[in-house]
């Protein structure tokens, strides 16, 4: 049976009861498991274990710059075909113009080493001509370089990028964020006098040829020469730029997290030297979740429309973060991470008012092997999607598409789980101390363009896939 | 129900502190994000009036590093669990147990009531999975180090700790 007239029949029966139908294992040749949405386009990106893609519209093109965990321990450093040299996982940088064939352009090597001790995770990119102070003619990126450095490199010529600068001496790098009209960057990172293994530093990146340094923040507790309890350690921040003024900060990852709100003026001009007052000056409130659950990716949706409050003469527009944790354990040993959306209007009351996860036996994903569970969420704010439809990465249960419109009942209107290949890494768990593995698709991140694509990237190295709506998540979309 | 251990044994002759004898214990402590482990109260010898409290946090360690730094220990060896307020009280050292390798610090600690308190937290790793056992009492810090030590080296909690680690 096609994927398409399977897609259709599933949908038609139930969207949740279809998966079940699906085989517990993955097997190679198989088609992908989908609803309301289709492959459009592939690249295999060498093999590499893939963490963030940020795609950014370059002149007449769409180039995916796609961030890599290390190697593996059989394919430490895999071979660039490009240049027939084995090179540690870096950025891909790939022409995704043609969504349907999507060029790889150029991959820059990233910091040796395996898993989550190498590679280059993180990338964000902004052209020099937004930038307050960049080389109109340049586009940066900026990227981490394993856990010791910060990099920005010029890709106005995606095939032939050139280093720029580089911010170095760190002890781990994560998921950064860089607004490109003001050029204030929020890195990740982990100073070697702090106490935790990531915190932020905000860079002036205005210049990226000379990134001025405005200040370390952290939670009290975390600071060089504190003692005593140590606060969980930050995953990411996402800013809302001088219009919005906030930096909603996402700690922990898969256990005691929390959403932390943060007036970005005070932050950036409030007094710098971390002791404990000065880092909580800048805190609007914070909201805890479950010692069971992390915040990865906490993605600010201000301003939201509410259909079912239209008639309210206050609260017609509710501020939404959502908030998506990791799931780090493979085939369920831990709490269920998922996503959970949160109603932040009332900015030193913030609640938690819906939540979604994949259905378990809608495809057995427990046995299914690799971890199940939420990742993170797309990015882009470009309005085809922003406070529209959410895509979520859900490791062997592929992406999952949101209609987020409503978020007080959010509603699960498609899906795609890629077809596991050849170079699909295996994922393992000890039992009687010996290793028992699976292979199975691990979606690791996701995003979307504003044309509407959806690119999603695997952590067990089966590649891009670049993928559209269709059928009823399509219509919710409204997309032309 | 929590299954009861006596662990230690021998007489101690004139003179000498007796071997000491640790009782299993409820886990005192509320629910938090990592599942609760086993606990051990000192019940007679040269343990005193201390309590080791040990449990695995899989999938919590860097996987390459392992345990790296006196860094690692403050911030996952459970201290916290006892008291918030902690002060390390010196640098630490690197330690093995159960053939896992890691750092152990020890700590002076403010507790709730007033009291001072002396920890040892110990942290090691096997992948990217952590074993983490702390002592607390008001002992000097290297009879409480010495004692849990010894009592993580005992045959049955060597065994368990395995077992905890899921077979490593």
């Amino acid at each position: 049976m096609g994927a398409h007239v399977r897609v259709v029949i599933c949908f038609s029966l139930s969207l949740f009861a279809c998966g079940g139908a699906f085989a517990q294992s993955q097997v190679i040749g198989a088609a992908p498991e989908a609803a309301n949405m289709k492959l459009v386009g592939y690249n295999d990106l060498q093999a590499r274990s893939a963490y963030q893609p940020t795609i950014h519209h370059q002149g007449d093109r769409y180039i995916a710059y796609i961030g890599h965990h290390g190697g593996t321990d059989d394919v430490p450093a895999p071979v660039n075909p490009l240049t027939g040299k084995a090179e540690p996982n870096g950025t891909s940088i790939v022409d995704v113009t043609d969504p349907a064939h999507p060029v790889y352009l150029r991959h820059i090597p990233g910091q040796e080493g395996k898993y989550e001790g190498g590679g280059g995770q993180m990338v964000r990119v902004c052209d020099g001509k937004a930038l307050p102070k960049g080389d109109p003619s340049a586009v940066y990126l900026l990227r981490t370089f394993g856990g010791e450095a910060h990099e920005i490199w010029n890709v106005a010529d995606p095939a032939n990028p050139v280093l720029v600068t580089r911010i170095g001496g760190l002890k781990d790098t994560h998921k950064s964020w860089w607004e490109c009209d003001t050029g204030i960057a929020f890195l990740v990172s982990g100073a070697p006098d702090w106490r935790t293994r990531r915190m932020t530093q905000v860079y002036d990146l205005s210049d990226p040829a000379h990134p001025v340094k405005i200040r370390d923040f952290g939670l009290p507790g975390q600071e060089p020469g504190a003692t005593g309890a140590v606060p969980t350690e930050l995953h990411g921040p996402i800013s809302t730029g001088p219009s919005g003024n906030r930096v909603y900060f996402g700690y922990g990852t898969n256990k005691g997290g929390f959403l932390q709100i943060v007036d970005r003026d005070k932050l950036l001009n409030g007094p710098k030297e971390p002791t404990p007052d000065n880092l909580r000056y800048p805190e609007i409130s914070r909201l805890a979740m479950s010692a069971f659950n992390g915040a990865h990716t906490v993605f600010p949706m201000p301003g939201m429309p509410i259909a079912e409050f239209a008639k309210d003469k206050e609260g017609k527009t509710r501020d939404i973060v959502m908030i998506v944790d990791e799931a780090i354990l493979n085939e369920c040993a831990e709490p269920r991470q998922m996503v959970w959306l949160a109603d932040v209007t009332v900015e030193n009351r913030p609640m938690m008012i819906s939540s979604y996860t994949v259905p378990e036996a809608s495809g057995n994903f427990c046995e299914r092997g690799g971890r199940f569970g939420s990742h993170s969420s797309n990015e882009s704010m470009a309005p085809i999607y922003y406070k529209k439809m959410a895509f979520i990465a859900f490791f062997n249960a592929g992406v999952r598409a949101l209609d987020i419109r409503d978020p007080y009942h959010p509603k699960e209107v498609g899906y795609f789980i890629p077809s596991i290949t050849s170079a699909t890494d295996k994922r393992c768990v000890t039992i009687d101390g010996k290793d028992r593995c699976k292979v199975a698709i691990q979606t690791n991140n996701v995003e979307t363009d504003e044309r509407g694509y959806i690119y999603i990237v695997d952590r067990a190295n089966t590649g891009l896939h670049i993928l559209e709506l269709s059928g009823e998540a399509h219509a919710a979309a409204v997309l032309p | 129900m929590i299954a009861m251990l006596m662990v230690g044994g021998g007489y101690a002759r004139a003179g000498e502190e007796a071997e000491p004898h640790w009782r299993e214990i409820a886990w005192p402590y509320p629910r938090d994000g990592w599942p609760a482990g086993r606990a051990f109260r000192c019940v007679e010898g040269a343990c005193g009036d201390a309590e080791v409290y040990v449990r695995p946090k899989l999938g919590f360690c860097n996987c390459d590093t392992g345990v790296a730094d006196d860094d690692e220990v403050d911030r996952v060896a459970d201290i916290d669990l006892i008291s918030p307020r902690f002060a390390p009280r010196e640098l630490g050292q690197v330690v093995r147990v159960a053939e896992m390798p890691g750092r152990l610090r020890s700590y002076d600690l403010a507790m709730p009531d007033g009291g001072r308190h002396v920890a040892v937290g110990i942290a090691v790793s096997h992948r990217c999975d952590l074993l983490v056992a702390v002592a607390q009492g008001t002992d000097d810090a290297p009879k409480i180090e010495r004692a849990a030590l010894e009592f993580l080296d005992t045959a049955d909690m060597r065994r368990w700790m395995g077992s905890a680690m899921e077979g490593r």
